[in-house]
C-alpha cells in the first residue's frame, strides 16, 4: 500500500525455500520480499553445495538466527513469518511463528496480525493434533469465514498452499459469499 | 472563573436542552429528570481534552490516571431466550485489579447490562439506569420495553460524548411485548440491535468461537455451554480478561443465573477432556488440584 | 631436479607431484597406526600411542583420539601439534553450524571444512601442508553411521574400514580379508584389537600403548561416543586373550558390557 489504494489483490506473499520447506510472510513493504528472496537463495545454496535439503526445523533455525543478526543492524528487516514444512527423515509436518525481533516457535497452528485476535480462539476450539488434511481445509474455511465476517478491512480472500510428503502445492480455495454477522 | 465553573457545573444534558416549545421540554424533563447529575466539574477551558490527557493511556502509556477497561463480555439472543456472558477481570494498566468483578448488572428482574469499558461509568450509570427503570415502572404501572432502557442509556452517554465516559455495555431482557431483546450501547452513543454481541478487548477471540456455532435454533444448554466457552476462549487468549466466567439466561419469567465459575478447571477440562488447546504442551500437576 | 620442486608446496613438479604433500604422506605412514571399523550399530577407532620414553609423564587424557562434537570423534595420525590446530578448527565449525541450524552439523560436511581448510595449504605459497591424516567416526540422521578418512592433500573418502599411519598397509589388507559387513560394535572391536595386535611392533598389547573409542546408540535411540578408559580396554584385551598374562584382575568389567551399553542415560560427550 502506498497511498491508500489496493495495488494487487492476489499478490502470492510466500516462498518455497526447498522442495519440502515453504515461507509466508508479512510486514513493511520491501523489506518482506527482500528478506524472502535472501532466505531463500541461501537455503537453495545449501541444497546445492550439500547435495541435501535443510529440515524445516534447521531452515527455521537458520531463518530466526539471520532475523536476529538483523536485528541490531543498522536497518533492521521488518518481516514476521510463518514457516511450514514436511520433515521427510522424520516424516513429520512442522510450523514455525517467526517474528520480526527473532523470536520463533514451534506451534501446530499460527497466524499473524489481526487475523491472530479473529483465528486462533477457534484454532484453540477446533484443532487436534491428529486431525485429517480435509478436516484441516474446513477449520481454515471456519478462519477466512470469521475474517470475512469481522475484520474491518475489505479481506480480499486468501492464497492457499499445502505443503506434504511430496513437496508445496497450490491448494484451491474457491471464494465464498460475503459473510455478514447474525 | 465563576462563569467557567458555572457553565460546566450545568449537566451537559441540559445545556443541549431545546427549550422552545413545552412538550419538547417535558420529554427532557421525562428522560432525565434532575436527580444528582450535578457533577462538579474541574475549572477547565476543555474539560473533554483534559480528561483525554489525563486518562488515555493508548496515546501515553505513563496517564495518571488509569482507567479500568480490560473485558470480554457476550450476549446473543437464541430460541430460548438470551445468554449473557462475562469475565470477572478488572485492570488498570498492567495492574490486575480485582478478579472477582461482577460484571453482570441486574437491572431488575427480567432485565440484565453488561460491563466493558471504564468499570466505573458502567456501575454509575448502569445503576442509574436501573433507578430510570423502576421509575417508568412505578409511572407507567408495566414493565420497561428493553428497547426504552437501552435508549435511555444511549441518551444518556450521548448527552457526555466527548467528555470522556467509556462504555461499551449490552442490554438483554425479554418482555412480552418484544420477545427476547438485545441492544448494544456504547459511549460513542451507538445503539444497536441484534441477535450477537461480543464486546471488551477480548472481543474478537469470543466472537470467533460464537460465530463459528452461533445458530437461533439451539436448545439452552447448547446456547450456555456456547456462552461459556467463547468466555474461556478470550480469558485465554486477552491478557485482559480472565478470572471468573459468569453466566446468565434470560427468559420470558426472568433471568437465571447459572454459576460464577473459575476459569483455570475449566481450561484444563476442555484440554484433558476434548483435546482442546493443543498449543498448550505444559501438564497438569495431578498433585495440584481436581479438574 | 626434483629439488627445485621439493620446496614448493604450490607448484607442481615436471611429472605432475607435489613433493610437500608425499613428504606429508610419508611423515605420517611413521606414526602410529590407526583404523576405524564401522558396524552395523556403531563405530569404532582404535589407534595405537607410541610410548617414546619410560621418563615420558603418562598423560591420562587421550593423545590420537578427539571428541569433534556430539555426535562425531576422529583418530589422529602424523604431527599432533598440527592435529590440534585443525581440530580446534572442526571444534568450532561444528559449534557455528550448532549455534545457526540448532541440529548437529551433518558428518561430511565437517569433513569437507576440514579438507578445504587442509586443501588450501597445498596451494596457497609460503605454507606447508598440515602433516595430519585423520579418521573420522560419526552418526547424523540423513546418512546414519559413517566413518572418512582424509589425508594432508585435502582428499577424503567414506570407508567402511581402513587405517592410517605405520603399518597401514598390512592393517588395511587384514581389515579387507577380515571385515564382515553384519559384524555388529562388539565383533567390530575384537576386530579392532586383533589387527593392531598384528601391525604392532610390541608383543604384548596394553592400555598403555592403546586408545580405544566407539560410537553407538543407546538403548534410548540417542547417539553416544565414548573414549575408552584404561581397565575398558585391558578388559576387552584380556577377553580376546591378548593381555599381559601374569596380572588378572578379578571384579574387571567385561568387554562386551562396555562396548554394548557403556554410558547408559550418561550424557552423549564422552568423557576422557
Amino acid at each position: 500500500m502506498r497511498g491508500a489504494s489496493i495495488l494487487k489483490a492476489n499478490d502470492d506473499k510466500t516462498r518455497s525455500l526447498n522442495k519440502h520447506t515453504l515461507m509466508a510472510f508479512v510486514g513493511e513493504a520491501g523489506d518482506t520480499v527482500q528478506f524472502a528472496d535472501y532466505a531463500q537463495a541461501n537455503i537453495q545454496l545449501y541444497s546445492m553445495r550439500n547435495n541435501s535439503e535443510l529440515s524445516p526445523y534447521e531452515v527455521s533455525s537458520f531463518i530466526r538466527s539471520e532475523l536476529a543478526k538483523s536485528l541490531r543492524s543498522k536497518n533492521p528487516y521488518t518481516v514476521n513469518l510463518l514457516l511450514g514444512g514436511y520433515d521427510a527423515i522424520k516424516q513429520k509436518p512442522e510450523l514455525f511463528w517467526i517474528d520480526y525481533l527473532a523470536s520463533s516457535a514451534p506451534v501446530p497452528y499460527a497466524a499473524h496480525g489481526y487475523a491472530q485476535y479473529y483465528c486462533l480462539s477457534i484454532l484453540d476450539k477446533h484443532h487436534h493434533p491428529d486431525i485429517s488434511f480435509e478436516q484441516g481445509m474446513k477449520l481454515l474455511r471456519m478462519c477466512t469465514d470469521e475474517l470475512k465476517r469481522r475484520l474491518p478491512i475489505d479481506f480480499k480472500g486468501v492464497l492457499v498452499k499445502v505443503v506434504n510428503k511430496d513437496g508445496v502445492t497450490l491448494q484451491e480455495y474457491p471464494e465464498g459469499e460475503q459473510m455478514y454477522a447474525p | 472563573m465563576n462563569t467557567l465553573v458555572a457553565r460546566y457545573s450545568q449537566p451537559a444534558a441540559h445545556t443541549h436542552a431545546y427549550n422552545a416549545d413545552e412538550d419538547s421540554q417535558q420529554l427532557i424533563q421525562d428522560a432525565a429528570p434532575q436527580l444528582s447529575l450535578n457533577f462538579a466539574l474541574p475549572p477547565i477551558a476543555s474539560t473533554a481534552q483534559w480528561l483525554r490527557a489525563m486518562t488515555d493511556d493508548h496515546s501515553n502509556p505513563n496517564v495518571p490516571i488509569k482507567i479500568a477497561h480490560g473485558t470480554t463480555t457476550l450476549a446473543f439472543r437464541f430460541k430460548g431466550g438470551i445468554i449473557v456472558a462475562t469475565d470477572s477481570r478488572a485492570t488498570a494498566g498492567n495492574w490486575i485489579a480485582s478478579q472477582t468483578v461482577k460484571k453482570v448488572i441486574e437491572i431488575n428482574s427480567a432485565l440484565l447490562g453488561t460491563m466493558a469499558g471504564g468499570a466505573a461509568d458502567c456501575q454509575y450509570w448502569l445503576a442509574y439506569l436501573g433507578m430510570q427503570c423502576r421509575l417508568h415502572e412505578l409511572r407507567h404501572k408495566r414493565r420497561i420495553s428493553v428497547a426504552a432502557a437501552s435508549k435511555i442509556l444511549a441518551n444518556l452517554v450521548y448527552s457526555y460524548k466527548g467528555m470522556g465516559l467509556s462504555m461499551g455495555t449490552m442490554c438483554a431482557g425479554v418482555t412480552p411485548t418484544e420477545g427476547p431483546a438485545l441492544y448494544y450501547i456504547d459511549s460513542d452513543g451507538t445503539r444497536l440491535a441484534g441477535n450477537l454481541f461480543c464486546v471488551g478487548s477480548g472481543q474478537t477471540f469470543a466472537y470467533g468461537v460464537l460465530d463459528a456455532e452461533y445458530k437461533y435454533d439451539m436448545e439452552e444448554d447448547e446456547a450456555l455451554e456456547l456462552g461459556r466457552r467463547s468466555i474461556l476462549a478470550a480469558t485465554h487468549r486477552d491478557a485482559y480478561s480472565g478470572g471468573f466466567v459468569n453466566l446468565y439466561h434470560v427468559k420470558e419469567e426472568g433471568w437465571v443465573k447459572h454459576g460464577f465459575n473459575d476459569v483455570n478447571p475449566q481450561f484444563w477440562r476442555y484440554k484433558l477432556e476434548k483435546g482442546e488447546f493443543s498449543n498448550v504442551n505444559a501438564k497438569l500437576d495431578e498433585t495440584s488440584g481436581k479438574v | 631436479m626434483a629439488r627445485r620442486y621439493d620446496s614448493r608446496t604450490t607448484i607442481f613438479s615436471p611429472e605432475g607431484r607435489l613433493y610437500q604433500v608425499e613428504y606429508a604422506l610419508e611423515a605420517i605412514s611413521h606414526a602410529g597406526t590407526a583404523l576405524g571399523i564401522l558396524a552395523t550399530d556403531g563405530i569404532v577407532l582404535a589407534a595405537e600411542r607410541k610410548v617414546t620414553s619410560k621418563l615420558l609423564e603418562q598423560d591420562t587424557s587421550a593423545e590420537k583420539l578427539y571428541i569433534l562434537n556430539d555426535n562425531m570423534i576422529c583418530a589422529v595420525a602424523g604431527m599432533t601439534a598440527d592435529a590440534n590446530i585443525l581440530i580446534n578448527y572442526a571444534r568450532q565449525a561444528a559449534q557455528r553450524y550448532l549455534l545457526t541450524y540448532n541440529t548437529d552439523i551433518p558428518c561430511e560436511q565437517l569433513v569437507r571444512r576440514l579438507c578445504d581448510l587442509k586443501q588450501g595449504y597445498t596451494q596457497h605459497g609460503g605454507l606447508r601442508p598440515f602433516g595430519v591424516s585423520f579418521i573420522y567416526a560419526g552418526w547424523d540422521p540423513q546418512r546414519q553411521f559413517q566413518l572418512y578418512q582424509s589425508n594432508p592433500s585435502g582428499n577424503y573418502g567414506g570407508w567402511k574400514a581402513t587405517s592410517v599411519g605405520a603399518n597401514n598397509a598390512s592393517a588395511q589388507s587384514l581389515l579387507k580379508q577380515d571385515y564382515n559387513e553384519e559384524c555388529n560394535l562388539n565383533q567390530a572391536c575384537e576386530l579392532a584389537v586383533k589387527v593392531l595386535s598384528k601391525t604392532m611392533d610390541s608383543t604384548t598389547l596394553t592400555s598403555e600403548k592403546l586408545e580405544f573409542a566407539t560410537v553407538g546408540k543407546t538403548k534410548e535411540g540417542t547417539i553416544y561416543h565414548h573414549l575408552w578408559a584404561a581397565d575398558e580396554i585391558d578388559a576387552l584385551l584380556k577377553e580376546h586373550g591378548l593381555g599381559k598374562k601374569e596380572e588378572s584382575e578379578p571384579g574387571t568389567t567385561s568387554a562386551a558390557t562396555n562396548a554394548e551399553n557403556r554410558p547408559e542415560g550418561a550424557p552423549a560427550a564422552g568423557v576422557h
